[in-house]
């Protein structure tokens, strides 16, 4: 496996959203990253569908049907359709398989009558669970996951995407505490090797297809933190925890392309602007449009380089507006044709938006400041430096985030609470002070977090 | 590049938690924190440790006073728990944050387990409260949450974990005898579970207040079934157990008095 030891752009100014080094081109003709953005949705389904196939056969054929509607309804030349699994379609393999044959069935209709480009991206739910002691890989969850992926694949999935939960149960016990060591080893050293392994297989069952490998999102570890974190008045974890954990979140996400994924990588991976001035593949990402789901504080800026914009998720309902599918896709869709706009009157419109965006964002929280394109290049200047070792990459990336962190508020630019800073100060002293030796690092972490983690076993990751 | 050398952020957003914060207290300074507090060693010297959230010298502190031969009820009641109610109450009033909250609470733990072990026993608690997250469901920072603080409410809280089927909540319930269980879901697909685990608590014949939350989870749907209750917030949980123990309220109680039961706003009931 190669890994990124350099960045794909030369510098951060040539970043903007719809443009990415590495287009890439799905079956149905649908392309990414190549000078446009396309908006993304994502329906959950409403409750009591979970009950049997035939419920969720039909569920699937309403959401798929009502998005193509309002997507020729007003005018788009492209979208992609997300199938984010609930439990039951991946425990049920046969049951994902015969859902996505439903929801591409619709979305092949639509494209023949009108021509309208779509993707459809399938999502396996992680059905592996550290409480249930069984081993990360190999267990019968596991296999569901694998197998759920090859049918999905087979039965027309344009990408395969999955959100990994490698080293949560660590993770989170460091998260609610703020304890920086057990952050960095749940995602920089367990979630890493977890992808790796994770990845390896899924672009194995991807090349036996038409379907691509698309990517990841630290999900479970980073986007625990932000929900956690919550608005600039909550008081539970500190925004500048949250923007460091963010930071390692991109060194571990990264091992997807790592493995051949070739993107979108999954939207809800904040971490995504990193990893795409790292790889130059096209990413998804979600802010403002994705409000239905949860609540960011970087709802502009996190569209400033993305080729894939997404509402994230919202339950199949009735809305004023029409049905939920109708409403959000309306929404992404209508950014997506701001962006596309600004392309098409010329490369200094399309940077003028992005850096609108960026701007919109960039001090109000610390977590936002560290994603904006040109600290996000310097994050990926930090990653690809320690390219060769993902431990030491995701400490680097962290103590990276902190020093911009802190030269924005040095500048004034940038405000923090004393809790913000305290956390801040604390993290940086800890992460300066860790080992560089990912082997010794690895050592101190199992014995300590094997007695205070209930669900951590070191045996599931084979260590 | 980015020009930002004339950008006026406070035109496009405002840190109103930065420009409200007030000078930096002491937390065992703080007014209500002081009232609570122990004045009498080593009592206060335990509950001081645990406000600062320091599990080495909360074990120092608890052990030296056991070998002194004070009482590990005392040492609980009269050390421990006071120093964690000063810890909710600045998480309360927003002056400690969720890390304090969970750091002092595994030192609470530990100090009571070093009380146990000298007590021979379990030490009394107002009640135990069974949690659960739902079938289907991996979310768990909720129930973890509320675990949290029923621990530090002076509770006994069962961890039933992640994915729970029906049938294990009511063997649990069953063993435990809670005074209330609590529920927690972060989809709409899983929080089906709910009147699933209410139909064969019934069956069972047993008969328990259910709180069920989280996510997507809604004060219409879970009003749909019987013996259950809406929960807003992880930190009401306490409030409502101790209303269960103290004043006998019943799951069509909480469901009227919600808002005074807790004692604040809360929209969803309002």
């Amino acid at each position: 496996m190669k890994r990124f030891t350099q960045m794909a752009y030369n510098e951060p100014e040539e970043m903007v959203f719809g443009h990415a080094p590495k287009p890439i081109k799905a079956i149905r003709d649908f392309e990414l990253g190549a000078g446009s953005v396309v908006p993304e949705l994502n329906v959950a389904p409403g409750e009591g569908a979970e009950n049997s196939l035939e419920k969720m056969n039909s569920e699937m054929k309403n959401i798929a049907y009502s998005a193509c509607q309002r997507a020729v309804g007003i005018g788009l030349p492209a979208f992609q359709l997300e199938r984010e699994h609930i439990a039951q379609q991946t425990y049920n393999p046969s049951w994902g398989a015969e859902n996505a044959q439903v929801e591409v069935s619709v979305l092949e209709d639509f494209q023949e009558e009108y021509g309208i480009k779509t993707g459809y991206r399938v999502t396996p739910a992680d059905i592996r669970d550290e409480e249930k002691g069984t081993p990360m890989i190999g267990s019968e969850q596991y296999n569901l996951v694998m197998e759920t992926m090859e049918l999905c694949a087979e039965n027309g999935a344009s990408f395969l995407s999955i959100e990994t939960v490698g080293g949560k149960s660590v993770s989170d016990y460091g998260i609610a505490r703020a304890d920086m060591k057990a952050i960095l080893f749940g995602i920089g050293v367990l979630g890493s090797m977890d992808m790796q392994n994770m990845w390896t297989e899924i672009v194995k069952i991807a090349g036996k297809t038409k379907a691509l490998p698309a990517g990841d999102t630290d999900c479970s570890q980073s986007n625990t933190s932000m929900f956690l974190g919550g608005g600039l008045t909550t008081k539970d974890n500190p925004h500048t925890l949250a923007a460091i954990t963010r930071a390692m979140g991109a060194a571990r996400s990264l091992v997807a392309v790592e493995c051949g994924c070739v993107g979108p990588l999954k939207d809800c991976g904040y971490e995504n602007p990193i990893i795409k001035a790292i790889t130059g593949v096209p990413i998804a990402t979600e802010g403002k449009d994705a409000v239905c789901a949860h609540s960011d504080v970087m709802g502009n800026l996190i569209a400033g380089v993305t080729d894939v914009w997404s509402n994230e998720s919202v339950y199949h309902r009735e809305e004023m507006g029409g049905t939920t599918p109708q409403v959000w896709l309306q929404a992404v869709g209508f950014e997506a044709a701001l962006m596309n706009s600004a392309i098409q009157m010329g490369d200094d419109y399309a940077k003028s938006l992005r850096d609108m965006y960026t701007m919109a964002d960039k001090y109000r929280d610390p977590q936002a400041l560290i994603l904006a394109y040109d600290n996000a290049y310097r994050i990926g200047e930090a990653i690809t430096k320690y390219g060769e070792d993902p431990y030491l990459r995701a400490k680097y990336a962290a103590i990276e985030a902190g020093t911009i962190i802190n030269e924005a508020v040095d500048a004034k630019k940038l405000l923090l609470t004393r809790f913000e800073k305290d956390s801040l100060d604390s993290a940086m002293k800890t992460l300066e002070g860790l080992s560089d030796e990912v082997d010794a690092f690895t050592k101190e972490c199992i014995k300590r977090y094997k007695r205070k983690v209930q669900d951590f076993d070191p045996k599931s990751y084979e260590l | 590049m980015i020009n930002d050398e004339n950008f006026d952020q406070k035109k496009v957003f405002l840190r109103y938690n930065v420009e409200l914060e007030g000078p930096a207290v002491k937390p065992e300074d703080d007014e209500e924190v002081a009232a609570i507090l122990p004045t009498e060693e080593p009592f206060r010297e335990i509950a001081l440790a645990l406000l600062y959230e320091d599990m080495d010298k909360v074990a120092t502190t608890v052990k030296k006073a056991l070998d002194d031969g004070i009482s590990p009820i005392e040492i609980i009641n009269g050390a421990l728990m006071k120093g964690m109610d000063g810890v909710s109450a600045l998480y309360t009033k927003g002056t400690y944050f969720l890390p304090d909250l969970m750091l002092a609470g595994d030192c609470l733990m530990a100090g009571v387990k070093d009380c146990e072990d000298v007590l021979g026993h379990k030490s009394d608690t107002k009640g135990t409260v069974v949690s659960f997250a739902a079938e289907g469901d991996p979310h768990d920072i909720g129930k973890n949450l509320i675990l949290m603080f029923l621990r530090a409410g002076g509770f006994e809280a069962v961890d039933l974990g992640r994915d729970v089927p029906a049938d294990v909540v009511v063997e649990a319930t069953k063993e435990n005898k809670p005074i209330m269980l609590t529920g927690t879901a972060l989809m709409t697909t899983t929080m089906t579970a709910f009147p699933k685990v209410v139909e064969a608590l019934k069956e069972a014949g047993l008969e328990v207040p259910v709180g069920c939350g989280g996510g997507a989870v809604r004060r219409d749907y879970v009003e749909s079934y019987p013996m259950s209750f809406y929960g807003v917030e992880a930190y009401h949980t306490p409030k409502l157990a101790e209303a269960i123990v103290e004043d006998k309220a019943t799951w069509e109680d909480i469901r009227k008095k919600y808002q005074d039961i807790v004692g604040e706003f809360v929209s969803e009931y309002s």
